[in-house]
């Protein structure tokens, strides 16, 4: 049979998002692949250059459109080493309590998503109505369902709402409940198993060569967490167990990513107790005005100091759902960055198809690029 | 090991070439190297100094000059380590890591897309956000997002 | 009221309408109108007419089932808003679908784009005439309706391949293609779980059949080769976890893709009708048709057209069965597909034709025991 090459995008139900893989395919076989980016480019490096600090976790929040308050994390974390800036330990814990929120909302999206691949319907569904529960947590504390704009540098930007940890302690516990749920729905499944099992092997060498992060690094038997071999925030306060498997195929980034919306559970619930008993600022003192402190102490003078803020350079990584996420800020003294560069690790896992995909059938390219947990807002920037 | 290890290390394998190693907060430093050695460079901070894995390649315009700055991971260290060189502005060009790293290959193309710089030896070096034959990168200093810009975008050939 | 047949309904009809109709005109046309021949012509029509209605009705109904009960397995409603719980929901989508523009790609093949939805409709529609449904409401019944049926079952592949070669698009040929190996390889295993009923019947006509279950069900000793039949009809209807020829996920939406509005309505349709058909059959030919186990009490079966509502109640159970499947496995790949098909439901049709021949043999049962007159 001749080949030909078939475009799996922009526009199809595989891609989940704006991006084209293109797929040369002989019979059903996969011979090479070709990912084509760019389709959701906003320039969001360029208009951060013109942004103040404050205003780019707006950005920030349309970066990744499933994992915004991790993306805001990112950010803050990188800008506040730029600026010189510490937050205060409360916030720090909100930060990470939101940002392991973000992380299961991201991965029931993605569990969605990619059941929905195999042909699953119910669990689909199953997977949106859960994701909305911590929907509504969110909302509850950042008024946002999608978009949060709620972290600061130098801090978030308001404490927690009364009775929100009772209620976000109610939510884990029923999500605790609906991942067995899940687990019973995909891997008892005979037809789950022989989709899955064996697809789109990545081992681990390769994957380090290819730049590959997060659960599908993780899934090759790797423990490469950077909130474990290099915690940011207060990682290092809170105990968790880093998710491994060793099939390194798509069964293996299915079992990762689950038990890492428990340990994220495990936290989450570290974090709630720490925030019972710590009340106190959740804004730092002596910020500069135009980073808009809102809570800073009136009578504070440094709040007139309007420029000749330290220069610096910010780097951060962050284990974001998809992978690892860096930004780089180079703060030239001014209110803007001079430079912003981001990492997406969805972009390098993206492009590392060419590697995972040929030698497959046309068949497998749902499960597997559905288990690679594709956000193309972030990968295009 | 810690940053004058490598520091020292680097500088006796590559005398002269080595032009400064900072603090930066978090990472084994900042190495900031003379681009003329970087493949030699790269290959050895692979294979003497276990940087396996290479998270991140940017580029920056600083108008005058661009610096080209990657970020790299050792999982024996646990450590990340920033490597700066700086190109002449008039002609960016400097060896790419792709034969080292083969996950430069996206970076770098993103890098000469956006900031315009040229990496050599590099498998496949296309425009990866923009439109292929897009005028500008659009990440340059001269690249103003308020004035209009005269798109011009060829119709991909293949 | 059990000697009311469908026939008798249509042909009161069609007497009823030519006598009156027949007053309007002067004598020679009046003898004519009530002549024998016209009225049974008209009763045809009529008769043609009620099938073809109750046949859409059905279907349509059919799809508001489904929707409703995946709806339930999905922790939601379904359709709520057109009409009580929704029961308009899919009138007002087909007048949705109906209303659309029908675009034919420029390069596509006029007339197997045309065709291939109305021939697959039509044979779909075909089949509904050779089902009986309760004693006497049944269209024709010749000693080969089962064959029948499955013959003008079978040529769903032919049109499917037709439509998708003449879209001219890559998604709808592989999807084609896939639809045709699909329906092919599982045609072996549904004749053979056909052949073991035929085997216990001694006939091929769907009446005799029915009748001779009287005393058991099929199911009991032909419990392999119903297995068989279902998982064949799932992939004959192609639906999950079958329905790799439209698999959404990577070929948009298989061999439809090419389609909209009413011609993609017709295709929904055909799919449905032959749902509808697939269920039918295994009511037939496994639980009894429209009979009851003797041990029922009368009150349950002696009301007027009792036959038919227990028919109906058994083929929506049968077809909820196949949601219930749909809600809960994901798809499968072509080639374990064709695996399935070929090394397991071949066998297994196979061992249950030897099941039947050894029934009809023994005049015995398993777990029932051995009666005489047991067996074709």
């Amino acid at each position: 049979m001749t080949e030909m090459w078939v475009n799996m995008g922009p526009q199809h139900p595989m891609t989940h998002g704006l991006w084209n893989l293109r797929v040369r395919i002989e019979g059903e076989i996969i011979k090479d692949v070709e990912p084509e980016m760019g389709y959701l480019h906003r320039g969001i490096e360029k208009i951060s250059e013109d942004r103040h600090y404050n205003e780019i976790i707006t950005l920030m929040d349309r970066t990744c459109y499933v994992a915004g308050l991790s993306w805001e994390h990112l950010f803050i974390v990188a800008a506040e080493q730029a600026l010189h800036v510490t937050p205060p330990e409360r916030a720090e814990y909100i930060r990470v309590m939101s940002a392991e929120l973000q992380r299961i909302a991201s991965h029931l999206m993605w569990y969605s998503a990619f059941v929905q691949d195999l042909g699953l319907m119910t669990p689909f569904l199953y997977g949106m109505r859960d994701r909305d529960l911590i929907l509504d947590l969110f909302q509850s504390y950042t008024g946002g369902r999608l978009t949060y704009e709620y972290m600061r540098v130098g801090g978030v930007r308001s404490d927690l709402p009364l009775g929100f940890t009772q209620r976000c302690r109610q939510v884990v516990d029923w999500l605790m409940d609906r991942f067995v749920e899940y687990d019973q729905l995909c891997l008892s499944s005979t037809i789950f198993h022989e989709r899955c099992d064996g697809l789109g092997v990545l081992l681990e060498p390769e994957a380090v060569a290819y730049g590959v992060t997060g659960p599908m690094l993780r899934s090759a038997g790797s423990r490469r967490d950077l909130r474990k071999d290099r915690p940011y925030s207060v990682y290092d306060q809170v105990q968790f167990d880093v998710a491994t498997a060793t099939t390194a195929d798509v069964t293996g980034r299915y079992l990762v990513r689950m038990e890492e919306m428990r340990q994220s559970v495990r936290i989450v619930r570290q974090c709630l107790d720490w925030l019972d008993d710590h009340p106190g600022p959740v804004m730092a003192d002596h910020l500069p005005r135009w980073l808009g402190a809102p809570y800073a102490p009136m009578g504070n003078e440094s709040y007139l100091l309007k420029r000749n803020y330290p220069t610096g350079v910010g780097l951060s990584m962050i284990e974001e759902p998809h992978g690892e996420a860096g930004a780089y800020v180079v703060n030239d003294g001014g209110e803007h960055p001079y430079r912003v560069k981001f990492r997406s690790p969805v972009l390098i896992n993206i492009w590392a198809a060419k590697r995972y995909l040929p030698g497959y059938r046309v068949a497998d390219i749902p499960p597997i690029m559905g288990s690679v947990d594709v956000c193309v807002g972030e990968c295009d920037r | 090991m810690d940053q004058e290890q490598l520091s020292a290390g680097l500088s006796a394998r590559f005398p002269g070439k080595i032009l400064g190693v900072d603090t930066f907060p978090g990472t084994n430093g900042r190495v900031r190297f003379d681009a003329t050695v970087a493949s030699d460079l790269f290959r050895s901070l692979r294979d003497d100094f276990h940087f396996t894995h290479l998270t991140m390649v940017g580029a920056t315009d600083w108008i005058d000059h661009r610096e080209v700055f990657y970020v790299l991971w050792s999982d024996a260290d646990r450590r990340y380590l920033i490597l700066s060189t700086d190109l002449p502005a008039e002609s960016p060009v400097i060896a790419s890591a792709v034969p080292i790293w083969p996950s430069a290959n996206a970076h770098e193309r993103e890098a000469w897309d956006l900031v315009g710089v040229k990496f050599e030896g590099h498998p496949d070096l296309r425009r990866i956000f923009m439109p292929e034959g897009y005028a500008y990168h659009p990440l340059l200093r001269s690249f103003k997002i308020h004035e209009p810009e005269d798109l011009e975008v060829k119709v991909r050939s293949d | 009221m059990s000697n009311v047949s469908l026939y008798s309904v249509a042909y009161t009809l069609s007497s009823v309408l030519l006598g009156a109709l027949a007053h309007l005109f002067p004598a020679p046309i009046h003898g004519w109108l009530i002549s024998g021949t016209v009225v049974t012509a008209l009763a045809a029509v009529i008769f043609a007419a009620i099938l073809l209605l109750a046949s859409m009705l059905n279907t349509i109904l059919l799809i508001w089932y489904e929707r409703k009960l995946l709806g339930r397995f999905m922790d939601r409603r379904g359709a709520m808003h057109v009409g009580y719980a929704g029961l308009l929901q899919n009138f007002a989508d087909g007048l949705k679908l109906f209303r659309k523009d029908t675009v034919r790609p420029g390069q596509a093949d006029p007339l197997g784009f045309w065709l291939s939805p109305t021939a697959y409709m039509v044979t779909s529609l075909v089949i509904f005439g050779l089902l009986p449904i309760s004693t006497g409401w049944n269209g024709g019944s010749l000693p080969l309706t089962l064959l029948l049926a499955l013959v003008i079952f079978s040529f769903a592949p032919l049109f499917i391949f037709l439509g998708a070669w003449a879209s001219n698009n890559k998604y709808s040929l592989i999807g084609g293609m896939r639809s045709a190996a699909q329906m092919i390889a599982y045609e072996v295993p549904i004749l053979l779980a056909v052949v073991a009923v035929v085997v216990l019947a001694g006939t091929f006509d769907l009446n005799t059949i029915v009748l001779e279950q009287r005393n058991y069900w099929f199911w009991a000793p032909l419990f392999l080769a119903l297995i068989v039949f279902l998982t064949g009809m799932l992939a004959e209807m192609e639906r999950i976890p079958f329905d790799l020829p439209e698999a959404e996920a990577e070929l948009v939406e298989g061999w439809n893709t090419e389609y909209g509005g009413m011609l993609f309505a017709f295709f929904m349709l055909a799919d449905y009708l032959r749902a509808l058909v697939g269920s039918i059959l295994v009511v037939l030919l496994f639980l009894g048709g429209w009979t009851l186990p003797s041990y029922v009490p009368a009150a349950l079966t002696s009301f007027p057209l009792a036959g038919i509502v227990w028919f109906m109640v058994k083929t929506y159970l049968v077809f909820g069965l196949f949601v219930w499947v749909r809600a809960s496995l994901p798809r499968i790949r072509t080639d374990q597909l064709l695996r399935l098909g070929w090394m397991r439901m071949v066998p297994l049709a196979l061992l249950s034709v030897l099941l039947a021949a050894l029934v009809v043999l023994s005049h015995c049962l398993p777990l029932i025991g051995c009666v005489p007159s047991m067996g074709g």
